[in-house]
């Protein structure tokens, strides 16, 4: 599906950010969005991924609707809140998304898997590393292609951080943010645990610096 | 809740190895995916709060 001229709308504040409705409850404020880069998506896009595209520029990116990516991570964090904290998975085997990964599990108390995910971890219960989870949590879709595979196996549902060029196959709630950026993905991940640490009533102590990768 | 035994989307019976349920990430309202509408990333829609997903 291409992008009629007709669809792209100009902003006068900020061109990246769609209009808003005025009611929306905003987790930071939209600047850190911004500057954490959260909007920006790649110069390929997907179908399943157009839903959430709010414009594509001139330099070719396609820049994702924050409006959508705000609601989501609130969304995302009261689903979780359904769950047995301890029965959650959190994966990434991408560099940038390893290190807020594993302080998502340290600040919510879940489980995590990062670098290398071993097959049979999720279907192999002879393994060392087996675990069974009632819901898991990856960075990207296509690296943690391993995971969707074996969670479709045993049939556990998937939300996933979805960037413009993934495809949504076999993920079951979409968080459309940027999921190759240092910042934006210490930002998301610092939000969905904040968010999820209020609903759970757990103490929440971190600041967004404790997320992000040291260079 | 009750547990449902179809396909929020397609209305097909959940009994094909693949397939999940879950709540509604607004209301809790159970929502069962069939293995095919999750391959196809076919879009589901709440019956109580109409959130739509995925």
């Amino acid at each position: 599906m291409e992008i009629q001229e007709e669809d792209v709308v100009v902003v006068q504040d900020n061109e990246d950010v769609s209009p808003s409705s005025g009611d929306e409850n905003y987790l930071v404020p939209i600047d850190e969005y911004l500057a954490a880069g959260v909007h920006i998506g790649t110069q390929q896009k997907t179908k399943d991924m157009m839903r959430f595209v709010y414009r594509v520029r001139t330099d070719g990116l396609y820049v994702l609707d924050i409006h959508a990516t705000n609601d989501r991570i609130i969304a995302a964090a009261e689903l979780l809140s359904r769950y047995d904290i301890s029965r959650v998975l959190v994966v990434s085997s991408r560099q940038y998304g390893q290190f807020p990964t594993k302080m998502f599990a340290k600040a919510t108390g879940c489980k995590s898997a990062i670098g290398r995910f071993i097959p049979g971890m999720l279907t192999n219960s002879k393994t060392e590393y087996y675990f069974e989870p009632e819901i898991i949590i990856v960075t990207d879709p296509f690296g943690d292609a391993q995971v969707i595979r074996e969670a479709k196996a045993v049939g556990v549902p998937i939300v996933a951080l979805c960037d413009s060029n993934n495809l949504t196959t076999n993920v079951d709630f979409v968080i459309p943010t940027n999921n190759k950026g240092r910042k934006a993905l210490s930002l998301v991940y610092w939000l969905f645990a904040r968010e999820l640490c209020n609903l759970n009533k757990r103490p929440f102590n971190y600041e967004l610096s404790d997320f992000e990768v040291p260079l | 809740m009750a547990k449902t035994d179809v396909c929020t989307t397609c209305s097909v019976k959940l009994v094909k190895e693949g397939f999940i349920r879950m709540p509604c990430p607004k209301c809790g309202e159970e929502i069962g995916r069939c293995e095919a509408c999750r391959k196809l990333g076919n879009l589901y829609k709440c019956p109580k709060c109409e959130f739509v997903g995925p």
